[in-house]
């Protein structure tokens, strides 16, 4: 277990700035994400931290120690990428004790890690075969364990499970989580999956553009985010501009009470899930009609129109509502955030 | 209708030509081998060739002397070919240039190749000159006999020459292929350069480096061109000495002749049926 920092890091490929002073501070045992859309980076910073690509500037420091000079095979931070890359011509045996035959270690002291490891990764029975005859979740669960065996002192995953079937992917994220939990090792998550990073990590570090827009708990990001182009980041919302006067906010479709007390022009973010739909005789909300609808099995996404402004909501598949029909659109105001 | 036919309808014209002259040329030198060759008066099939050609010291010492000049011209053009191909794959800067000087050697033919050598490495040759000229050795003849000597040194010179670039061609295709990635990975996991290359690239380029070592093998053990130009009057190369045999103008001498082709031909299958197998390696890691 080791206390990651990175300090200032920027890098450039061909004159164009690939990381922007990217710091972030990861404590021991502790799993992060690194949370953005494909190009934004956050590849680039898993390889900076391995060795394997080098900062125009800033620094790492392992345990408060810089590991900018220490060679690539000696940093101990592993990485398992997301296209698994196992040696074709070696067995699951051999390339989970790949590493430790590098290292030298004793051939007995190996085999027994590599059993272990086996065990912790559930592939006994496949030890002999080679990556050709595995299934996608196999692989996947050889390169954590080859990554495991080595005993890294920050263990980095680049986007682990994106190349797996919606199912699979499920359950080798609680696998690896459960994992990650029960060895305690300092653990980065590239993921550019919003619900994964939510899911798996004890803090989320958002990234736009070479940038780390923000850096909080899952709740943090989701409830409060920092900008706007985070609140997208995060799926589709809506956003009603009007002014808060007096604890009240004034816009296009009523006037709410505001948990925010500064009075100024702003523009509310509402999640489409706190918008709760009910028929139009419940006599609460604000009056819309329903312009479409899509059903996506255990839910419904509609668009109501409420003084031509669209609000977008989603609700439980039992909260039927022809297109056309009047709705009562109930704003959960407590968690709007204004921008 | 028949349409399962067509291909072979298509092939027959091309088939008859290459099965034809082979399988007619195999089955005379077979049946020739096994003393049946009326046309001289030799009607009655007999091991007797076979045995005394098998048995014979001077085929003897041909044979070990072409499995010699083909193994050790076959190490050293992979060793080295393989080293020259990491390198080119190595220094980006140099690529281009590189890429184009190895490759001239394979568009000369052997025969040129081995009047190249006999130029530059016999006693009267450039480089004794040179020697001669800076005072190094006072006469040719102090200059080291590397043509027509017993240890074939000219011979295996001639063929390293042309296979390095094959070699050199054929492995440099394959690492080029390679996933850089797998390299990162075996860094990131702590292996440094020298292991990576040992325990990852190595035997990933494996299987085609024992393909080129079994073509390379397979033709110096059954050419005739080099060791007849550069090679020791004794021992012959098999293949000289079935030339030799075949130039016999005794006819009654040919089943001779034929006993050593078919010799040649039969290590010639095996080298393929093992040319076969390393692809079956491939295919294990293509998976």
């Amino acid at each position: 277990m080791s206390k990651l920092e990175l300090k200032n890091i920027s890098k450039r490929f061909d004159g164009k700035s690939v990381l922007k002073d990217v710091s972030l501070v990861v404590n021991e045992g502790e799993m992060i994400s690194l949370l953005g859309p494909s190009g934004c980076g956050k590849t680039t910073t898993l390889k900076i931290i391995a060795g394997l690509v080098e900062p125009d500037s800033g620094d790492i420091l392992l345990d408060g120690e810089s590991i900018l000079d220490v060679p690539v095979e000696k940093r101990g931070t592993v990485i398992v990428f997301q296209d698994y890359l196992l040696f074709p011509h070696m067995t699951v045996e051999e390339n989970i004790g790949f590493g430790l035959k590098m290292a030298k270690v004793d051939k007995a002291k190996r085999v027994k890690r590599v059993r272990e490891m086996i065990d912790l990764v559930q592939l006994t029975g496949h030890e002999k075969k080679y990556p050709g005859e595995l299934s996608g979740g196999q692989k996947q669960r050889v390169a954590v364990a080859r990554a495991l065996a080595v005993e890294p002192r920050v263990l980095l995953l680049d986007e682990p499970f994106s190349n797996l079937d919606a199912r699979l992917r499920e359950s080798m994220r609680e696998f690896v989580c459960d994992l990650q939990r029960k060895l305690g090792i300092t653990t980065i998550l590239v993921t550019h999956d919003r619900e994964e990073a939510l899911m798996t990590s004890n803090k989320v570090a958002v990234m736009l553009e070479g940038s780390i827009e923000q850096f909080g708990t899952p709740e943090q990001i989701y409830k409060k985010p920092a900008s706007l182009d985070i609140a997208n980041f995060f799926g589709e919302k809506n956003y009603i501009e009007g002014t808060i006067e007096n604890g009240m906010f004034k816009c296009k479709i009523g006037k709410f009470k505001a948990n925010h007390n500064i009075s100024s022009k702003v523009k509310a973010m509402i999640r489409p899930e706190e918008v709760e739909l009910f028929p139009k005789s419940a006599d609460t909300g604000v009056l819309g009609k329903v312009k479409r609808k899509k059903f996506a099995g255990d839910r419904i996404y509609y668009t109501i129109l409420v003084n031509d402004t669209e609000i977008r909501c989603i609700t439980k598949s039992e909260k039927d509502f022809k297109i056309g029909e009047t709705v009562a659109a109930k704003i959960d105001f407590g968690n709007v955030v204004f921008f | 209708m028949y349409k399962w036919l067509k291909p072979y309808v298509l092939l027959l014209p091309a088939m008859m030509v290459i099965l034809g002259i082979f399988i007619f040329g195999l089955a005379m030198g077979l049946i020739q081998s096994f003393g049946y060759f009326p046309v001289v008066g030799l009607n009655k099939i007999t091991l007797k060739y076979y045995r005394e050609v098998l048995t014979d010291k001077t085929f003897l010492s041909s044979l070990g002397f072409s499995f010699y000049i083909s193994l050790i011209s076959s190490i050293m053009s992979v060793v080295i070919g393989v080293l020259l191909a990491y390198s080119i794959v190595q220094s980006e800067s140099k690529k281009g240039i590189e890429k184009v000087i190895y490759k001239l050697p394979i568009i000369v033919p052997h025969a040129v190749a081995a009047l190249l050598v006999y130029n530059i490495l016999s006693q009267s040759g450039i480089l004794a000159r040179i020697l001669y000229s800076f005072g190094i050795i006072g006469d040719q003849s102090e200059f080291p006999s590397l043509i027509f000597d017993k240890k074939g040194i000219g011979v295996i010179l001639a063929y390293i020459w042309k296979a390095i670039p094959f070699t050199t061609m054929v492995v440099y295709t394959v690492l080029s292929n390679i996933n850089d990635r797998l390299l990162e990975v075996a860094l990131n996991l702590g292996a440094d350069r020298r292991q990576v290359f040992w325990y990852v690239l190595l035997p990933l380029i494996m299987p085609s480096i024992f393909s080129c070592f079994i073509i390379i093998f397979a033709f110096s053990f059954g050419a005739f061109e080099v060791p007849y130009l550069l090679g020791p009057t004794s021992p012959k190369a098999l293949p000289v000495k079935a030339y030799i045999e075949y130039n016999n103008p005794d006819l009654t001498h040919r089943p001779y002749s034929m006993v050593i082709n078919m010799s040649l031909t039969f290590i010639s299958v095996i080298l393929v049926w093992l040319y076969h197998k390393s692809f079956k390696l491939i295919s294990r890691y293509d998976g």
